[in-house]
């Protein structure tokens, strides 16, 4: 062994000495998810692919309840009843999930709660919370309110808090914070009062600012020539409330943006924006751009471009390839080479007549004769756009993609026609929409094949694959479904007491795989029957 | 006579009932429920007091709008809605001394005549502004009826007479509606539509049809013109589903926008015939 890497090796063995302690060993972060679920997506790629295959398509139909976990806060501002929409952590046996203002943790074994942190919020929106975060023995959460807070994993205990986001001004924070080495990635979220977007990289022990990236350019900086002026910029939007995703060797973390504000009023933002609705690659250690792909240029109908950007590695035009793929809002599959953020593929999956035609460069050309007019235009999709934020999954086995989409029909009305429009300026109203999982081969963008929904609802459920060949998500009824993710046939259900509200996820422990799926209020456990 | 007089005044009360309902999203009192379920969703301050807006419009509109524009968007000064000072001031106590004191540095004269309840009613004022722009669920639609009337007709009798007629059914749609509202129900009317019928065949031969009540990959289950219940695995029956939107689901993906315009535009002349007065007793 040479010098540097006999030193490299010794460090590297202190390093996990010194780390054994933990909760968390922040090398479980690199691989796939298996015995551990240690982050939003179960690892950096954002597949929500696990190479677990106890059960499998051979054994489904043993798969059976285990235990429930509900949880019980009445009614919320705003919003209802509780829906957990996050994605529990799972990590040395103990699952830690959140709602908007609480986080528990629970035994993974049997559901029984260990401890309960409970926030009282002064404003913010309750829509929804992703998840924590973890590093070694913390945990990570934000408030509806802009509260950045470190909890102690093993009794919930509060460490510190810092202030990222200023509600009063109609920020609002949902998203789980993405650990990357010593860098917890925070975004935001909140476009009613048009305030700028940003991404920050805090210091996992004390919360303070690591760096901070602007989701616009400042005056004079490459980018600025895409806005009509200062004020337009400083109020642009683009906000960055759901996790991304990181390459480790490429050292790049990709991030997808929101839409510009005001939202539907673009007459006071004439030009396309940047870097609103798009994907782009930062380095994580000093938070400056890398690349950018704009998804939808001059955004006008609320395409909030944050769905989730997974990274695979594959052939493409016979070649191996790094890439990047994303099932976005504005109704486009879009597939880049990760490394430079050059388009490979863009190809509708849904209703896209927001557009008028596809540039050079891959991205979409919108259309003016579909912004929103005082008189309404009618979209052939729905208002809430091609899909949202329920994760999406991708599976390197089949080589597909997998996405929850929503077709039908909105009309777009443009409501402020002042040459300097505020907040919303116009509104999205849905006409019809109905639920449809797709199947999409990566290389061409057509589906290989499409589940249709019948009935009412929507399915909002995030998409879990699994090695054992076995496909899981929700439909709008309140099934737990497994499907077979070659050919779409389904192969197991269950009934839950609500559609299935935020991504399913699996792990091992005892040598015993369980599934995990979160509706309404309710977690569900599953596992084989012996 | 007396039974049948009994049972159509049950049946106008029942009419009236559903046409309350349907009226009820338009009336000023589902509008600010509306728009205060929007607030709290924002989290967005209590509701500023309508009296003080108003004197404080008249404060602003002699003191402020020159140089922070007639709606407090920004002229020369800056914009007052997303001024962070605005933002978090709650009754004037931040608002306040901007106003008296000026900022000198910036070119604000200060405004010290100004008396405390001037400067509350003025900070009511923005603050009503500020939930006007941020509260969405407020937003008013503007003019929606810009279309051509007899090219609508056209495209009306072209597609939509299989199941509607302007004398029958549709006659006074107009009056039952706004035309925001009108365009919207008529594109997709899934609030009035009557209920999605099914039919089912069991495997014995009988047939029971009825109202859908759900249907997912697994199981169908219905109400029968009895008013029972069933409900089936998908797999152990025939079925047919009749939806009675699924013309207006074929429409949409055929719809112009200017097709669209020119059907509200027919359809706005489509008021009711004036009802017979002296019957409404309280």
């Amino acid at each position: 062994m040479r010098p540097a890497l006999l030193l490299f090796a010794s460090v590297a063995a202190l390093f996990a000495s010194l780390l054994s302690a933990q909760i968390l060993d922040p090398a479980k972060l690199l691989s796939s998810p298996t015995d551990t679920w240690p982050t939003y997506n179960g690892d950096y790629s954002g597949q929500r692919f696990s190479p677990l295959k106890q059960i499998n398509a051979e054994n489904i139909g043993s798969l059976a309840l285990k235990w429930m976990h509900r949880i019980n806060v009445g009614a919320m501002r705003g919003v209802g009843g509780a829906q957990i929409k996050s994605t529990p952590l799972q990590v040395n046996g103990v699952l830690y999930f959140t709602i908007p203002d609480h986080v528990w943790a629970v035994d993974a074994r049997t559901g029984e709660e260990l401890w309960h942190y409970s926030w009282v919020d002064q404003g913010g929106h309750l829509l929804g919370n992703r998840g924590v975060g973890m590093y070694g023995n913390w945990l990570y959460f934000l408030s509806p309110d802009g509260w950045f807070i470190s909890l102690d994993a093993k009794d919930g205990k509060e460490r510190w808090k810092v202030h990222v986001a200023d509600a009063k001004l109609q920020y609002f924070t949902t998203m789980a914070p993405l650990i990357v080495r010593n860098h917890v990635i925070v975004g935001v979220g909140g476009d009613a009062m048009d305030v700028p977007g940003f991404l920050e990289a805090r210091d996992p022990e004390t919360g303070a600012l690591q760096w901070r990236w602007n989701t616009e350019p400042r005056p004079g900086e490459p980018g600025a020539e895409t806005w009509p002026d200062k004020g337009a910029m400083e109020h642009g939007g683009g906000m960055t409330w759901m996790p991304g995703t990181y390459d480790p060797e490429l050292n790049l973390l990709y991030w997808g943006t929101g839409n510009p504000n005001p939202v539907y009023a673009g007459q006071g933002r004439k030009g396309n924006n940047l870097w609103t609705c798009s994907i782009v690659a930062l380095n994580p250690d000093t938070g400056k751009l890398v690349w950018y792909f704009q998804a939808s240029p001059h955004d006008t109908h609320d395409l909030d471009n944050v769905e989730t950007p997974i990274l695979f590695d594959a052939h493409f035009d016979g070649k191996p390839h790094k890439m990047l793929a994303q099932a976005a809002r504005n109704g486009f599959f879009f597939v880049l080479d990760r490394t430079n953020g050059k388009n490979l593929v863009t190809k509708p999956y849904i209703g896209t007549n927001w557009a008028q035609g596809v540039a050079a460069n891959g991205e979409p050309i919108p259309n003016p004769k579909k912004d929103p007019q005082t008189d309404g235009t009618l979209l052939n999709m729905p208002g809430g756009g091609g899909t949202n934020w329920f994760p999406p999954s991708f599976n390197p086995e089949t080589g597909l993609f997998y996405v929850n989409a929503e077709e039908g029909y909105s009309l777009a009305y443009l409501t402020d026609t002042d040459e300097k429009p505020q907040g919303y300026g116009g509104n999205g109203h849905t006409l019809y929409s109905k639920s449809v999982l797709k199947a999409i081969d990566y290389q061409t963008g057509e589906p290989r094949w499409t589940h249709e929904f019948p009935g009412k609802g929507l399915a909002q459920s995030g998409i879990l694959n699994t090695a054992g060949k076995l496909l899981f998500s929700g439909d709008p009824s309140g099934n737990l479904i497994a499907w077979d993710p070659a050919n779409g046939r389904i192969l197991w259900h269950f009934h839950l007491s609500a559609p299935v509200t935020n991504g399913p996820t699996t792990y091992l422990l005892d040598g015993k795989q369980y599934l995990i799926a979160g509706a309404g209020d309710t977690l569900y456990c599953f596992a084989l029957l012996r | 006579m007396g039974r049948a007089q009994g049972s159509l005044t049950l049946r106008s009360l029942f009419l009236a009932a559903v046409l309350a309902l349907q009226l009820a999203s338009q009336t000023p009192d589902a509008k600010q429920s509306r728009v205060e379920r929007g607030r709290q969703f924002l989290g967005l301050p209590p509701p500023p007091d309508p009296a003080a807006v108003e004197r404080g419009a008249k404060v602003y509109a002699q003191n402020c709008a020159f140089c922070h524009g007639p709606k407090a968007t920004g002229a020369e000064g800056p914009n007052l809605i997303r001024s962070t000072v605005v933002l978090h001031d709650e009754k004037g106590e931040l608002i306040g001394p901007v106003v008296q004191n000026g900022r000198p540095d910036k070119g604000m004269p200060a405004f010290s005549g100004m008396t405390p309840a001037q400067v509350f009613d003025i900070a009511e004022f923005l603050h009503a502004r500020v939930q006007e722009a941020a509260n969405r669920s407020g937003y008013k639609i503007l003019n929606v009826v810009t279309g051509d009337p007899k090219a609508g007709e056209a495209f009306f009798n072209a597609h939509c007479t299989s199941c509607h007629s302007a004398g029958g059914d549709l006659a006074g749609i107009a009056s039952k509606y706004e035309p925001a509202d009108l365009q919207a129900h008529f594109l997709y009317p899934d609030k009035a539509a009557p209920p999605v019928t099914i039919t089912v065949t069991l495997q014995d031969g009988q047939v029971v049809s009825g109202t859908l009540k759900r249907q997912d990959d697994f199981n169908i289950s219905m109400v029968d013109n009895s008013g029972t219940f069933h409900s089936w695995p998908v797999n152990s029956v025939k079925f047919e589903v009749k939806d009675p939107l699924e013309g207006h689901r074929k429409l949409l993906a055929l719809y112009a926008d200017s097709d669209m315009h020119n059907v509200l535009a027919y359809l706005v002349t489509l008021k009711s015939e004036p009802r017979p007065s002296g019957s409404v007793s309280k």
